[in-house]
This record gives structure tokens, sequence and C-alpha cells, in this order.
């Protein structure tokens, strides 16, 4: 099964300074991603490649088996929610569904209608004129009437408001459940993708810090709290992720395959946000290494 | 993709089509009530005919100058509002990731928006020079010359309308900033226009040179250039409805004088002149020049003898049958400058913009 996204030392320049770099990751289909990471992370510019808005400045990237962007072909399998979900000010919601008639051969008029009409947006009205969630929820609109296999959202609940924001997650649920479509967010906020992601990618200062199925990964990882401790005498198949110390304590968050036997650590599993918190922190903190236990040496 | 791309300029264009109608409707009134002015003025006259046409170019001399302003303006304009705006409108406001992520490619969205615009430009600026053009077709053949209003009429506006779009189109895509795009594409196309009339348009066609004597010239005297020693100068025209490009003195043996030749002949022949403290008053035509006070005596007036036989004139001028080989060739230049930018401003977009 070819993956709905594939990176292969994936790299992009703006002017001197590397937005993304030596980022490799491949995301299966049928799985509702989670792009994660602190604000200029690189996710809008792997979003960008990953639709050929971009063309890569180092490495490949395939997205559904093709290179993004390579023709009409390419462009029809993949839906695309830019940031701020822009839309024509001067023009109607009317005219924004007959663009995506216009433009997509594939188009679904009667899932954008019936869309339209459950939203109870006015077809006459601009778009200028409609509210920041109304305005997201008519791109979301247009993004999957096109039929894509492969649904690119970036930040696409950023700039709205609590309520509207669970509106469009709703939305994007049902539209998940009853379409065969993968998809791919992006978020700063890991509580706006909790409820709603099976697989993460957590992007650091332009890197892949980690990535995988989400339930797998809260079964790796674990939060050890115990009498304070070397983390570089740790044994070898606990992988540690980030480690702090008090005076007489240590908590040290690892990823391991097995069983903790030490009894003289307690061990309590890890939200998705403690663990993105973590990988955060160690990315942060080793500089952008690769994970490794020298790295966190005290 | 061209139904969208119409959309999209569609208040645009209906604006610009009910501008051009209404100049077109008060052209048409005024321009008939020409018609019958020259009819009863000039086209029936037998005697005091100088007079008529007189009387008759003095009319409507407000729908004139709007005609020439709008003429020489709406070139820039349709490059400004409707070129600069074109890509760059999608790029600063975002919705290129919207539009360039449907199903058409980014090349196709270009050249549909680049092809439509061009059209519409080219049709709009048309109708208006042909207006304008139809609008004179009494009074230009009675005034002067036609080259005095070679680029207001027939069609070099297209050619300028096309390059202005085209350019505006570039810089839009390359500035991202519509404002600073406008103001851009104005400096842009009033730079093109003066350096192609003023260092192409003259070399475009070999110009015929005549040479005359000096007693038929516009200005003959003695003058002094800028302070310097009292030297021959002259100033001749070509035919009627011809374009003048130089005029300069020649030696009786064919070649040109050269200042020097020019002084010396002064100093040697008309001393009494070449000593006189010159006076200031500069005849039309020629700059910085202050014409030495010829005293009107037989010395004076045998200096001026000699020069006209030691010196002859020569004019270089296109004849007026040349002027529409001249108006397609200005037209080709802004086309062909036209479609470096249109083609720059599509290499740009599908390879250059992120």
């Amino acid at each position: 099964m070819t993956a709905a996204l594939e990176a292969s030392r994936l790299g992009k320049r703006y002017g001197g300074k590397w937005a993304l770099s030596d980022c490799s990751l491949s995301i299966p289909t049928g799985r509702v991603v989670g792009l994660v990471g602190p604000n200029g992370a690189g996710k809008s510019t792997l979003l960008h490649l990953a639709v050929g808005l971009l063309a890569p400045s180092a490495g490949t990237i395939s997205v559904l088996g093709a290179r993004p962007g390579s023709g009409p072909e390419a462009l029809a399998r993949v839906g695309f929610l830019a940031q701020d979900s822009p839309t024509y000010d001067r023009l109607t919601v009317a005219a924004h569904l007959q663009m995506g008639r216009w433009l997509n051969p594939a188009w679904d008029d009667e899932f954008a209608s019936s869309r339209i009409s459950e939203l109870e947006l006015d077809v006459r009205q601009r778009a200028g004129t409609l509210s920041g969630g109304q305005r997201a929820q008519l791109a979301l609109t247009l993004a999957v009437a096109k039929r894509p296999e492969l649904l690119l959202l970036d930040e696409p609940v950023a700039s709205l408001d609590p309520l509207a924001r669970r509106e469009f997650l709703s939305t994007l649920m049902e539209i998940v459940a009853s379409r065969q479509v993968s998809v791919v967010l992006s978020s700063h906020l890991i509580a706006d993708l909790e409820r709603v992601c099976d697989y993460l990618v957590l992007l650091v200062s332009g890197r892949v810090a980690v990535s995988g199925d989400v339930d797998s990964l809260l079964a790796s990882h674990r939060r050890l709290s115990g009498p304070r401790r070397d983390p570089s005498t740790m044994p070898g198949n606990l992988m540690v992720i980030e480690a702090s110390h008090a005076v007489r304590q240590s908590t040290i968050v690892v990823r391991t395959d097995g069983p903790i036997i030490d009894p003289a650590w307690t061990v309590t599993p890890l939200t998705l946000d403690d663990l993105v918190l973590a990988y955060m922190r160690q990315a942060r903190d080793g500089a952008g290494a690769p994970v490794s236990r020298l790295a966190m040496a005290p | 993709m061209t139904r969208f791309a119409w959309v999209q300029t569609r208040p645009q264009t209906l604006f610009a089509a009910a501008a051009l109608a209404a100049f077109a409707l008060v052209a048409a009134i005024t321009g008939v009530h020409l018609s019958h002015l020259f009819h009863s003025l000039v086209a029936h006259c037998h005697i005091g005919c100088a007079l008529a046409n007189q009387q008759f170019l003095s009319h409507d001399h407000f729908m004139d100058r709007t005609l020439s302003i709008v003429a020489r303006v709406v070139p820039a304009l349709l490059g400004m509002f409707w070129g600069a705006p074109l890509l760059t409108r999608e790029l600063e406001t975002g919705t290129f990731r919207l539009v360039w992520t449907q199903t058409v490619s980014r090349t196709r969205w270009t050249i549909t928006k680049l092809v439509m615009g061009a059209l519409g430009t080219v049709l709009i600026a048309g109708l208006l020079t042909l207006t304008i053009t139809w609008w004179y077709r009494a009074l230009d053949p009675l005034a002067s010359n036609q080259y005095g209003v070679f680029d207001r009429r027939d069609v070099v506006p297209i050619g300028y309308a096309l390059f202005g779009f085209a350019a505006g189109a570039l810089i839009g895509a390359i500035v991202r900033r519509t404002v600073p795009a406008m103001a851009t594409t104005l400096g842009v196309f009033i730079f093109a226009r003066v350096a192609v009339q003023s260092w192409v348009r003259p070399h475009l066609l070999t110009p015929v040179t005549h040479s005359e004597s000096l007693g038929s010239a516009d200005q003959f005297g003695i003058a002094s250039l800028n302070g310097g020693a009292p030297t021959v100068v002259a100033q001749g025209s070509g035919p009627p409805s011809s374009w003048t490009l130089s005029t300069h003195l020649l030696t009786a043996a064919g070649q040109p004088a050269s200042l020097a030749q020019r002084s010396a002949f002064v100093r040697d022949y008309c001393p009494s002149l070449a000593n006189r403290p010159v006076g200031s008053i500069p005849g039309p035509g020629l700059h910085h020049a202050v014409a030495v006070p010829t005293p009107a005596n037989g010395a004076s007036q045998a200096c001026m003898d000699k020069a006209a036989h030691a010196f002859r004139l020569a004019v270089s001028y296109l004849p007026g049958d040349r002027y529409w080989t001249l108006q397609w060739l200005e037209a080709a230049v802004f086309v062909g400058l036209a479609l470096l930018s249109g083609i720059g401003c599509f290499w740009w977009v599908t390879r250059r913009t992120n």
C-alpha cells in the first residue's frame, strides 16, 4: 500500500534559513494524523510541500505515490485547507461553490449543497461577511467536495473561538467517518487534536521529533519516579526522553517496549500532552540532536 | 478556469465597459457636431480657406484636451488597475492557496488569467483609440502634422496598453502587494514610454536626408551658444507632414560643419560681429542661444550672404508616408515588451512563487 505521505531527507530553505530540514517520515493512509509542533516548527512548510504550493530545496516528498503538484491528477487527489481559510471576500458563497464545480472534475455537488444548508449559510452572502467559523466551514466544504483521497488542513482551528472550534472538529469527524479520506491536520495545541487524531507527528525546529500511532506511543512511554538517579545508568532497553531531578528524587520519561520491573520506580502512564511536551523539551535541550542517551547525561 | 477567471474580473470589466460606453457616447455627439461644422466651414470653402480652417480648428478645445489626456492616461490606468492587481490580489490575500489547490495546474491558471486580461486590454484600448481617431478624422488632416499626435492615434495606444497590462502583472507577481505594485507599474510605464519616444522611435526607420541652401532655412543667423564665440546657426524642417529628426550645417564640400569651423567663419569673414558684445534675444527653437544683434548695415548683410555660400543645411526627416510603418513598428516594440513581461510573469509565478 502506498503511503499517504512519504518524505525522505526533505528540506525547505527560505533565503538562508531552513524552515524544514532532514525531515524523513512515512504516514500510512486511512489515518487521522495530528501534525503537532510549536510555532515556526515547519508544519505549514511541510503541508505546503505536500500539496505542491512549495517545491523542496532538498530531499524528496511523495503524496499518494505521486510528486505533489505535478499536474491536475496529483492536485485532484489532495484537498487542502490553508491557514486562516482563505476565501474570496467579494464573491458569494454560491460563487465559491460554482468555482469548486468548475475547477474540479470530481466535484461532489450533492455533498457541497447539503453541507451549506446544514451550516445554514445564505448562498447569496459574500464570503467577506462570514464569521471566522463559517468561513472555515465553507473552505472545508470546498476542500472535501472535490473528493480527495487525502485532506490536508493547516491550523484549521487556530483562529476560531472555542465553540466554532468544537463544531469544526465534529464536522471533520463526521466527514472522516462517512468518506474514505485520510486526514493530516496541523496545530500547535495538542488539545485540539487529542480527540480526533489516531496518529501523531511531532515537528520541532524543522525536524521530526517523534511520529507514530497514538495508542502505541502512549503504550510505550512511561513516567518513572523514584530515588534520585543518574539517567545514564538506566538499563539499555529504556530510552530516556526526559529527566528532571529534585534533591532526592528523579522523574524520568522513558520509551520502552517491555514492562518495567525495577520495584524502585513508581510507574505512571503519560497523557498525549505530557508525551508531546517531553519530546519538545528534549528537542530544545538537545539542540535538535537525535534522541540519544548521551544528550541527556547530567 | 475561463469561466471562473471571468467571474473574478467581471466587476472591473463591467466598470471599464460602462466608462468606455459613456466616453464613446460623448465623443459621438461632439464628433457628429464637428462633422457638421466641417461641412459648413471647410468642405465647400473657395476663398479665405485658411481663416475657415483656423475657425474650425479652434473649435471644441475642451474635448480636444480631454481626448489627449484620455489617450495618454488610459493605457497607464489599464496597467495599474487591471494588470497590477491581476495576480497580486490573490497573492496578497492568500487566495492563491485556495485556487492553486483546485484541480487546475498553476500553469493553466496563470496562462488563462494573462490571456484573458490581455484580450480585455486589447479590446478596451482598441475601442478607445478607434473612438478617438474617429473623432479627429476631420481635424487631423487640417492640423499641421500627423506626427505631432503620433502617440494618441491609431494602433500605438493598443501596444502601450498591452505593455502596461503585462508589466503590471509581472510587477504584481514579484512585489506581491497591490498598492506598491500599482505605483511601480506607473513608474515603469512612464519610463518605457519616454525612453521609447526619445531613444527608440527616432531610430526605427531610416530617415530621408536632403540638403538645402541656408536661404530656405526656417532660421538662420549668427548667435553665441552658451556664452561661446559667435557662430553660424541655422535650423530647418522637412516637407509638410513629415517628422524632422535633426538638422545640421554642412560645409560647401558637403561635410558636417564643426563648431570650430563655424566660429572660425565668423572670425574670418564677419570681424565686426565677432567682437560685438552679445545681446539676449533667443530665437524660437534655439535653446541657450543668444542672437548677436545684427547691425542693419551692408557689412552684416554681406557676411550673411557669404555664410549662405559657405554652408548648406542638411535636414533629416521621416516623410509623411512613413507614418503607418512607424505606427506599426512602435506598436510592435510595445507588444514585444508586453510579451517579454508576460513570459517573465508566467515564469515567475510557475517557478518562483512560493
